[in-house]
């Protein structure tokens, strides 16, 4: 079995062919999407990083940049930048190159002006865009995929239907020698022990409890009450009823695979297999960090409620580069099926077994794969800003 | 015919009613070639979960196998289970005793 992706010069796999505009901080999100905006299907990735952060969170956004570059999906990056950033234009687009695509550097000291940048920065991306063009898809190997995955909306019918099939999309995968990554800490708490059972090793297991105790001591430093928070009212709505509950209905979508290791932010998995990442449960963060990890695709299994049943997901595509499959499983949102890529709810209604959703989710994966746009993809290209997830202090 | 509910696991005392429910409702729910059944107390919304055994308050409410919580009332067989009488124990989350409803 094989998919048509783009090969990279660093061996990577693209299942996407993209020209991006990276700023270097907030500031010149700006001066990245008036570029994008004038040369045609480049694609700027804005994004939260500014000055007054400390350390550790500059070095997070440095690695969540360069890896957001080095991404498969990404032919060549245009890194724009005032001067003035913590980060500069120069640290980002040096640490890109090393995955020897093009990368080329424009920041307004340099050239004198926005307009200056901005017509500099143009010939370079439309540069960019006519060699990528050209680049054609070959055949490759499953295994050469890196898939990401969370949930969202949850409900109870999540567990039941979607992570199911995405869990056997999964191992399905991984035997074939791919490399998969999930999310959401939070959303692990109450589910941990049976998460950490699955641990290759002492070392694996002991990382994982740490992540989560570490995110459960945070949350109980602020003395707030969770209940409100997680479960959401979307998720009390409809049937989830405590945090362990949902964790334990969240993990399903990780599929049976042994645990290979635990991931900070943004951090790239080595080796194949599946792997957890530290992360917030927030959409945002979620998928710019597994795309920074270079992930190439992404499931996103909703559960039901309103997201779900009036496909009130915001039409945006959250990291612009990775396309995400969107598995629904709530039967109530039949009508809505036209918004999403795969319908998992037939499992509820008793039409279908594990291993016949799971394979037409499997065929889906690989024609998105080679090209096959997702439902968000081609939506209305609203753009939301993209979130790195920060933990210190903004001072 | 489309099942009514399932439990997922045989240490489970809820199931998750896989389409709307009513009350009166007799439900047949098959776990690992074993049948369980319940009378409805409660209309029990399409994911919702209701209890397949008699709970004491501060008993685990069990699914998948696993304690997702603990009941802070009784709970009859039959009866919806949610956040009105079961709370986390983790997170914050305390499972305190409640008067009795």
């Amino acid at each position: 079995m094989e998919f048509l992706g783009y090969g990279r010069p660093d061996g990577t796999v693209g299942v996407r062919n993209h020209v991006v505009v990276i700023p270097a901080g907030r500031c010149s999100n700006e001066l990245a999407v008036t570029i994008a905006d004038a040369v045609g299907g480049t694609v700027p990735l804005l994004h939260n990083h500014g000055c007054l952060l400390l350390k550790p969170d500059n070095e997070r956004a440095l690695q969540t940049l360069i890896g957001l570059g080095c991404n498969p999906n990404v032919a060549a990056a245009l890194v724009v930048g005032i001067g003035c950033e913590s980060l500069s234009a120069y640290q980002i687009g040096e640490g890109i190159a090393r995955s020897k695509k093009q990368v080329e550097i424009v920041t307004i000291k340099d050239v004198g002006g926005f307009q200056q940048a901005v017509d500099r920065g143009r010939m370079a991306a439309r540069h960019m865009m006519a060699q990528a063009s050209q680049m054609k898809r070959e055949p490759f190997a499953l295994s050469r995929l890196s898939v990401g995955v969370k949930c969202g909306g949850s409900s109870t019918l999540s567990a039941l239907a979607g992570h199911r099939s995405i869990g056997w999309v999964l191992d399905t995968l991984l035997s074939k020698g791919g490399q998969a990554i999930f999310t959401e800490t939070a959303e692990i708490i109450g589910a941990e022990h049976v998460l950490a059972r699955r641990a290759i090793n002492q070392d694996v297991r002991q990382r994982l409890l740490e992540v989560v105790d570490r995110m459960e001591r945070t949350i109980k430093a602020t003395g707030v009450d969770i209940r409100g928070s997680q479960p959401t009212p979307g998720n009390i709505e409809n049937g989830l009823s405590t945090l362990e509950e949902k964790s334990l209905g969240a993990i399903v979508k990780s599929g049976s695979a042994p645990l290979q290791g635990v991931l900070e932010y943004a951090e790239r998995p080595q080796g194949e297999g599946l792997f957890f990442m530290d992360c917030s449960a927030w959409t945002s963060h979620l998928f710019l960090g597994m795309a920074a990890a270079g992930a190439q695709i992404c499931f996103f299994s909703l559960g039901g409620g309103l997201p779900a049943t009036f496909h009130s997901i915001p039409g945006s595509v959250w990291v612009p580069i990775i396309p995400t499959l969107t598995v629904v499983s709530d039967p109530k949102a039949k009508q809505e099926l036209e918004y999403f890529d795969n319908y998992a709810g037939k499992l509820i209604e008793d039409k279908e077994s594990v291993d016949q959703a799971g394979s037409c989710l499997f065929q889906e994966l690989i024609k998105v794969s080679s090209g096959k746009l997702t439902k968000l993809e081609s939506g209305s290209g609203y753009r939301e800003v993209m979130e790195i997830y920060f933990t210190g202090p903004t001072i | 015919m489309r099942r009514k509910a399932i439990i997922t696991n045989p240490k489970d005392n809820v199931a998750t009613a896989l389409t709307d429910l009513e009350v009166g409702d007799f439900v047949e729910i098959e776990i690992d070639k074993d049948i369980i059944s319940t009378t409805l107390l409660d209309s029990i919304p399409l994911g919702h979960k209701f209890s397949i055994a008699n709970v004491k308050a501060g008993s685990l409410i069990m699914k998948y196998g696993e304690s997702i919580g603990e009941a802070i009332a009784d709970i009859r067989a039959g009866q919806h289970v949610h956040v009105h009488n079961i709370c986390s124990t983790r997170a914050g989350g305390v499972a305190e005793k409640s008067e009795e409803d």
